[in-house]
């Protein structure tokens, strides 16, 4: 383990309390770091349960990557509506007014084939290999906690050529020393967090960046596997340009990227 | 000849312990009504399949009416948050949870829509999943000798999906998104179809390629005005937020009573509701 300073100097500083308190909330800066994670021209997917997957695509789309191509469960491509449902990332106001209509089948075909750039996906537990939990805690046939289910994970992180995968919980209990259940294992592109960004490295998670309003010493405390970096110290996420932040109050309004936030 | 049939009709060709594939996703356009009267009559042992489901296999659990689920997923999304029901059967023993990614279920049902008895998937080689449960077989390709995972092929007995649109003859029309229903109805021995409306003969009123089902599959049709309720209707109705409220409010002790005021309140609607068109 490295000895490693905070990137902002702010070292078991109380980063969510500062980042409350200031006017970028963390899901804001988490869409616009998963936003600058899609590159322009790429396929991109995003599931249910992906209020900040979904927002993330329509910022890349709005700024830095106008050729997108984005895709979803009820099958629109590129839906042009302006209005985000607040209860889900499946319904019909995505395939509405949308260019095309290529549902969650085809997309799978898509990524089986070799030909999906990007897809958002999430978890429940995360350990330092990459394998990750949607499945269930304690036993799978007789499970302490049914979780919901991977969805499209167990097929599409493997096949994706980014699995990107978000959560906005960062604490012990989430990236744990060994996960309960083997969801689907590595091919990880990127995971971000309310507070720092993993990447992932010869089968290994690896801090890639921290937020300016966390420090390493606040993402050592609330992560239960030991924190390696890459080539020296973590970068510091960018926050929030004044574009992005405008864009985003744009294709947002009701702030439904806030609502995993509880 | 006309397959219009009362709602009781249609339940009762369901019988315990059928393989029942169920239109939809997570909150979108369920068969609601259809699913209401099948915990009304107490059906029991049912093995549910689903891609993403939410409220429908909830209440299916909450009815004691299931054995098995296949499904990839099975949640209310973030607003209204987990399927409590379904959670607490699975944890308690009373229901085998079948977890698939999403694809396995697809694949799965176009093994049978093939007439085949499985179907190779990519990816899902990484998932314990494979090891843990006997509806995938990891075997060698016999063209290339790699290992590949393949999926059992899932026939369900009916498939109940509800449309927008539905002629007497059972041809559907789905408007908006089709989600997989067009391959759960392929893939199963009988298509049940609830409708918000019937039309007449789509065939001459509209172009044949907006017919989603075809009706010539199809062993029956039941009228059921907001049939998807509380679930959404595309270019109908949206949820009822405040049903889902108040049917995941309830606690433990209650749990019967809000379950039986729920089907209670619909249960009017549910039987008669589409009736009087007719």
């Amino acid at each position: 383990m490295r000895d490693m300073k905070g990137p902002t100097g702010m070292e078991g500083g109380r980063g969510f309390k500062m980042i409350n308190q200031s006017s970028i909330h963390p899901a804001d800066l988490m869409v616009c770091t998963m936003a600058r994670l899609i590159e322009d021209g790429e396929t991109v997917f995003q599931g249910v349960a992906s209020q900040l997957p979904l927002v993330a695509m329509k910022l890349a789309k709005a700024t830095h990557a106008k050729n997108a191509t984005l895709l979803n469960i009820p099958g629109g491509v590129n839906p042009a509506g302006t209005v985000l449902s607040e209860y889900s990332s499946a319904g019909w106001e995505l395939w509405d007014r949308s260019e095309a209509v290529f549902p969650l089948e085809k997309v799978f075909d898509l990524s089986m084939r070799g030909k999906l750039d990007a897809a958002f996906l999430s978890g429940v537990q995360f350990d330092r290999h990459g394998n990750v939990n949607a499945s269930v805690i304690g036993d799978y046939h007789r499970p302490k906690v049914r979780l919901p289910g991977g969805a499209g994970s167990a097929v599409l992180i493997p096949t994706v050529k980014k699995a990107i995968i978000w959560r906005t919980k960062h604490d012990r209990r989430t990236f744990v020393e060994k996960v309960d259940f083997v969801t689907t294992r590595g091919n990880i592109y990127k995971i971000v967090t309310p507070i720092c960004m993993f990447g992932y490295r010869n089968g290994m998670l690896y801090l890639e960046a921290v937020s300016p309003y966390s420090s390493i010493d606040e993402v050592i405390a609330n992560t239960g596997f030991e924190i390696k970096t890459h080539q020296g110290k973590p970068e510091v996420m960018s926050l929030p340009t004044r574009e992005e932040m405008r864009t985003l109050r744009q294709i947002d309004p009701k702030g439904i990227r806030y609502k995993e936030f509880g | 000849m006309s397959k219009i049939m009362k709602l009781e009709e249609g339940v009762n060709l369901i019988e315990d312990g059928m393989t029942i594939a169920i239109g939809g996703n997570v909150l979108h356009r369920s068969p609601m009504a259809f699913l209401r009267e099948i915990v009304r009559q107490g059906k029991k042992g049912l093995r549910v399949v689903k891609t993403a489901g939410g409220h429908d296999v909830d209440l299916l659990c909450a009815g004691g009416c299931v054995s098995v689920v296949d499904a990839g997923f099975i949640s209310y999304e973030t607003e209204y948050g987990l399927a409590s029901h379904y959670r607490k059967a699975v944890q308690d023993g009373l229901v085998k949870s079948n977890e698939h990614a999403c694809y396995t279920v697809i694949s799965a049902l176009r093994a049978a829509k093939a007439g085949v008895s499985f179907m190779p998937v990519k990816g899902i080689i990484n998932s314990d999943l494979v090891k843990v449960n006997d509806y995938f077989k990891v075997i060698s390709d016999p063209f290339t000798g790699e290992d590949i995972t393949v999926v059992r092929a899932i026939e369900p007995d009916v498939a109940i999906i509800h449309v927008q649109e539905c002629d007497e003859k059972g041809n559907g029309i789905i408007r908006g998104p089709v989600y997989d229903d067009e391959l759960i109805a392929l893939s199963s021995k009988r298509i049940i179809l609830t409708t918000e409306k019937i039309i007449n003969r789509p065939y001459l009123t509209t172009s044949p390629k907006e017919v989603t089902i075809p009706g010539f599959l199809v062993s029956g049709v039941i009228p059921a005005r907001k049939g998807a309720s509380p679930c959404s209707c595309p270019t109908l109705y949206d949820i009822d937020k405040n049903v889902l409220k108040s049917f995941l409010s309830g606690t433990e002790k209650d749990k019967d009573k809000t379950l039986s005021e729920y089907l209670a309140r619909y249960e009017r609607a549910d039987r008669y509701g589409g009736r009087q068109r007719f």
